[in-house]
């Protein structure tokens, strides 16, 4: 009987060994489609193998402060993986790959989301979602272009809070929510099109959303070299067009 | 800073669902006690399917019927104008179904271990059916009704799944303890996550250790 699981054991070990290299990536949700695109582009030359873990850039970023076997963290601001870098959890210095824009999204039939945030507050709007502001960065910056304009008072007792941009995003696309603040990476991508109406909201209104990425301490004990790759591929020309096409702002 | 709201909000939730449960599943186990019909057992099935059902699975059909995009959710709100996803309302339906059998079950056992003489002595003596329910077979089983009771509420106490789906984290409406605790922990405020999350664990110890105590209680006295 040991013998037979010492056998196993060992034929697991061999096939893992095997196995082509992998890392895994930690990823805000906004990227969510983009990251689909920036893998299969890298894996045309490099076929390491990708994990995505999704999830509100704040969730991750507790997470990888708890331990979560992360190489790579791909967040929706500067300031999460700042912290992570404060508390000595990264090789190097975070970096900015691209901006993000904030924009209004309605899927009800009867309503015209306008740069006007104003028609928040008509009776035909009866809850809006926004993502936590505490945890995902397009949710912080919701809330900062609705206190800029004076509306957060207002429509605060019809805003529903999503736990990521993902599921705040749910809630406008099976119109449980009759409007609410996304990324414009998700209203662009493939998967939404044809679903609602949405509009870019002013850069100027909001605090800007710069997305930086850092590669992580865990990458040491796990493939330093296939991890750092891939984390040099997102400053690259080809990744740079890629954000472009997700309507990300870059430099 | 720690909010009672949550906690406020979870006892309410919690105690609405089980006065709704106990009303339904009193007479609901009583018929399920009976002799079996191809029937009852269909219904007894979609009762326990809430056991072995993922929160998710509920949480995912009660998100797509209450969009007004599909029938129920547009019918709800064209006739009543209420919408259920992001309301207490809401929650509380997902609640009863969410907790159907641990009311259901307990209550059903307990009626079905009394002696059947019980209720043929009850009909014998002239008493109608509610009549032999409410004063003969319900004082028999209380300790079973208490455990209907208390799981019922515990579990909806507990209930985190459901909520985080159709709930939308809207203070004072949705934002139950379980919710602030998953969002106090990813905002990295562990202190107010303890502050909950100790007093959940202190209720629900506190909860069962009554049940159990009376229950014991009750057991002595049958056999002494």
């Amino acid at each position: 009987m040991n013998k037979i699981l010492l056998a196993l054991l060992l034929a697991i070990q061999t096939l893992s060994l095997w196995a082509q290299p992998k890392i895994t990536v930690a990823v805000a949700a906004n990227m969510q489609y983009t990251i689909q695109e920036l893998i299969t582009e890298y894996n045309k030359t490099d076929k390491t193998k990708i994990e995505v873990v999704l999830g509100a850039s704040g969730k991750l970023t507790q997470q990888i402060q708890n331990g979560a076997p992360f190489d790579i963290f791909i967040s929706a601001d500067k300031e999460f993986p700042q912290k992570l870098a404060e508390n000595k959890l990264t090789l190097e210095a975070p970096k900015v790959y691209a901006q993000g824009l904030l924009v209004l999204w309605s899927a009800r039939p009867n309503i015209q989301p306008t740069k006007d945030l104003k028609l928040l507050l008509g009776s035909n709007i009866k809850n809006i979602a926004i993502a936590n502001p505490k945890t995902a960065p397009y949710g912080h910056a919701a809330e900062a272009i609705l206190k800029k304009y004076g509306l957060y008072d207002k429509v605060s007792p019809k805003l529903v809070t999503g736990e990521s941009i993902s599921q705040t995003s749910q809630f406008i696309v099976t119109q449980n929510a009759d409007i609410g603040f996304t990324a414009k990476s998700i209203v662009i991508s493939k998967e939404t099109q044809g679903k609602g109406k949405w509009v870019e909201l002013n850069a100027q209104d909001y605090p800007p959303i710069e997305q930086s990425a850092a590669l992580l301490k865990h990458a040491k004990q796990n493939n330093e070299a296939a991890a750092k790759k891939f984390y040099t591929f997102l400053y690259s020309a080809k990744a740079k067009t890629i954000y472009n096409k997700f309507g990300y702002i870059v430099k | 800073m720690i909010e009672l709201a949550p906690l406020w909000l979870t006892l309410k939730l919690a105690l609405s669902t089980t006065l709704i449960l106990f009303i339904i599943a009193v007479p609901l186990a009583n018929w399920l006690t009976g002799d079996k019909g191809v029937f009852k057992v269909v219904v007894q099935t979609i009762v326990s399917m809430p056991l072995v059902l993922p929160p998710t699975v509920i949480g995912f059909y009660l998100l797509l019927a209450f969009s007004p995009a599909n029938w129920f959710g547009h019918w709800l709100e064209q006739w009543f104008n209420i919408r259920l996803v992001f309301s207490f309302s809401g929650l509380l339906i997902a609640s009863v179904i969410y907790s159907f059998p641990f009311m259901v079950h307990p209550i059903q056992s307990g009626l079905s271990s009394l002696s059947p003489s019980l209720k043929e002595a009850s009909y014998s003596l002239g008493k109608t059916k509610w009549q032999t329910l409410s004063k003969v077979l319900l004082p028999n089983i209380k300790p079973s009704l208490l455990t209907g009771i208390v799981l019922t509420f515990a579990h909806t106490v507990g209930e985190f799944g459901v909520v985080l789906m159709i709930g939308g984290n809207v203070p004072n409406k949705t934002r139950t303890a379980s919710i602030a605790i998953y969002d106090e922990v990813d905002a990295l405020h562990y202190h107010s996550a303890n502050i909950y999350a100790g007093i959940l664990l202190a209720l629900s110890f506190a909860i069962l250790l009554l049940l159990y105590s009376f229950n014991r209680k009750m057991q002595q006295a049958r056999f002494y």
